[in-house]
């Protein structure tokens, strides 16, 4: 599913990249608008409790006497079935969406990283090894290899995740892969290597940390595009189960009363469409940047 | 070409049998009991010791490969524990019903991605370009899911215009029903001269099919930009641009030819993408295809038909991949040497 895909082996210089990221936005009203969504999430995944007009029944209790309620000004996103608000259970459902995208995306890199930047420096046997073995993993249609991991794993939110990361870290892997080709050539590589310093350091003080730009950036785009993936798993009952404020899950939730209750899958879908535009509006700004021969 | 065709089948094989490692495992090894996950949750201990053997689990795991290999390829992919029929005929049997629905959303949405493209870059950096550029950015980033529902209640809910769910009215069975042929409806209806049955199973197909094009639309009209955007600055352009030929000229027959070459292989990824896409399409629209199939597999833990179809759609993909490959080098020979 991930739709923006940096090219392998662009090395991106680390110095100047805030300040000319500051100026792009600032020149492009759609990516400042992510940007700015962008903020509103992470401050209501830190805030959300707080924030929230009724956080007991973000997280779950109920308020049986008030179901059903459509929007209003006392609950703008209206109430669900259990009669909680469901504004509360949008702002609340932030922190869980973040921090699953970031678990995944992390956990990706994590896999990933190590084994393409060791594929890139070592090349030959073991490098042709993990790359086929990364292409193996790309050749699932996108979402159907976690799908099918999670029901090996049996449904649950953590299932999801570790699924989603194990169908992603090839992107991660190619990535590195790319980076590390390119660096294992330079002057300074050479210069280490010549003076005795192992692989296993070269790889860690050198070729891993040269190449955290463009993956870093690629993380960013990607965390738009799991949020998506994650909130589609919960939709089918692959994820989050029940209280948990999770968007999909609640998009799932309200699928029944759709047609009266209208509001119930409408405010957490928004939700997520909304997370994921802003996370690919910037993601759009960030590729531009790095390699303006890419895809814009 | 011939070499390359042959080298690509090769590869693909490969790739095939790799594949079919990863579902062995994920069959086999990831469940701490593979037997009591095959016949499902209610089992009896003695049910499950006798599966484990029918299965050849006691038997080593390179032999336990080789058998379910020699089942998948002989056909036999084991038994739904929700139909209690073969997993390979239910596959089957559902099939037509989500290719007709892939076909739709494609036909909406490689025509409508190429023209947003063109448009797009014809008027870079004007009101054409910005608009194109947010409604692609748009189109990737809606939950199928969602689009979905948010088009039952409009057209279905507030309009009264389109049918909420399904593919065909039920009462048409017994009014005009349609003669399978293809499985295809809208073929078959039209086959037939069953032009009452067509215009319905059309209705039918409207909104499903937007929402699983809203995806490809978006990335379509996006690479399409960007290659566009390439021929633009190529030399011929510029020397015909030089020798007076007309702008339309220029980039319909000159600069779309060349530029249509990548997309290609963002047509054969959105067709890929539809494969799972089609999931959650199908699960809103109760569309009675694989995917719905294949959810309901997956939440009764149905273990044959997930594995079944998580296989079918790898091989599917496979395919697909080595399509787009094979025609790519038919358009474009400087590719073939990759």
């Amino acid at each position: 599913m991930t739709i923006e895909v940096l090219r392998p082996g662009v090395v991106v210089p680390r110095a100047g990249i805030l300040r000319r990221f500051r100026r792009a936005v600032l020149a492009d009203p759609l990516a400042l608008a992510g940007v700015a969504v962008i903020a509103l999430l992470v401050v209501l995944a830190v805030l959300g409790p707080w924030i929230a007009p009724y956080p007991g029944q973000g997280a779950g209790e109920s308020d049986v006497p008030a179901r059903m309620l459509g929007p209003s000004f006392a609950h703008p996103f209206g109430t669900d079935g259990l009669g909680r608000d469901m504004l509360s259970r949008v702002i609340v459902g932030a922190r869980p969406a973040l921090v699953v995208s970031l678990l995944v995306v992390g956990l990706a890199m994590l896999i990933g990283v190590p084994l393409g930047a060791l594929a890139g420096y070592r090349r030959g046997r073991l490098d042709a090894l993990i790359m086929r073995v990364t292409d193996l993993f790309l050749a699932f249609p996108p979402l159907l290899l976690a799908m099918a991991i999670v029901a090996a794993l049996g449904p649950g939110l953590d299932h999801a995740a570790l699924a989603l990361a194990i169908s992603w870290w090839p992107w991660y892997a190619r990535l590195a892969r790319g980076t590390a080709t390119s660096l294992r050539e330079r002057p300074f590589i050479e210069a280490a290597r010549s003076i005795g310093v192992g692989d296993a350091t070269i790889l860690r003080r050198h070729i891993v940390p040269n190449s955290i730009t463009p993956l870093l950036v690629q993380a960013t785009i990607d965390i738009g595009t799991v949020i998506l993936a994650a909130g589609s798993l919960a939709f089918l009952g692959l994820g989050a189960s029940p209280p948990t404020p999770d968007w999909g899950l609640m998009v799932a939730e309200g699928r029944a009363y759709v047609l009266d209750q209208w509001w119930l899958s409408t405010f957490p879908g928004l939700a997520i469409f909304v997370a994921v535009l802003a996370f690919n509006l910037v993601g759009d700004l960030l590729l531009d940047l790095l390699d303006p021969r890419g895809t814009k | 070409m011939t070499r390359f065709i042959a080298r690509r089948l090769a590869g693909s094989a490969a790739v095939l049998l790799g594949l079919s490692l990863i579902t062995f495992a994920l069959a086999r090894l990831v469940p701490s009991n593979p037997a009591a996950v095959y016949i499902g949750p209610k089992a009896r201990p003695e049910d499950i010791a006798r599966v484990a053997q029918e299965l050849g689990l006691d038997r080593p795991l390179p032999i336990q490969y080789v058998t379910y290999m020699l089942d998948m390829l002989t056909g036999d992919w084991g038994t739904s524990i929700g139909t209690k029929r073969p997993v390979l005929e239910e596959i089957v049997g559902r099939l037509p019903a989500t290719i007709e629905l892939i076909l739709a959303a494609m036909l909406l949405a490689v025509p409508a991605g190429i023209l947003l493209g063109v448009l797009s870059a014809r008027w870079q950096r004007r009101p054409p370009d910005l608009v194109v550029r947010v409604v692609s950015i748009v189109g990737v980033s809606l939950p199928a899911f969602w689009l979905g529902l948010l088009l039952q209640i409009l057209f279905f809910r507030t309009l009264h215009l389109l049918p909420l769910t399904g593919r065909v009215d039920p009462d048409l069975r017994f009014t005009s029903p349609i003669v399978e042929t293809t499985g295809l409806y809208l073929l078959d209806t039209a086959l037939s001269g069953n032009w009452v049955a067509f215009r319905d199973v059309a209705w039918h197909l409207v909104l499903p099919a937007l929402t699983l094009a809203a995806y490809p639309i978006g990335l379509i009209a996006r690479m399409t930009r960007a290659s566009m955007l390439e021929a633009l600055g190529q030399d011929y352009v510029r020397a015909a641009r030089a020798a007076g030929i007309g702008e339309r000229l220029i980039t319909y027959r000159l600069a779309l030819k060349n530029a249509l070459i990548p997309v290609t292989t963002v047509v054969g990824l959105t067709l890929a993408y539809s494969l799972t896409g089609t999931f959650f399409v199908e699960v809103v629209y109760n569309w009675p295809g694989l995917g719905t199939f294949t959810v309901k597999g997956l939440l009764n833990l149905d273990y044959p038909v997930v594995m079944g179809v998580t296989l079918f759609g790898a091989v599917g993909y496979v395919v697909i991949n080595l399509a787009v490959d094979l025609a790519q080098s038919w358009l474009d020979p400087r590719t073939r040497v990759a």
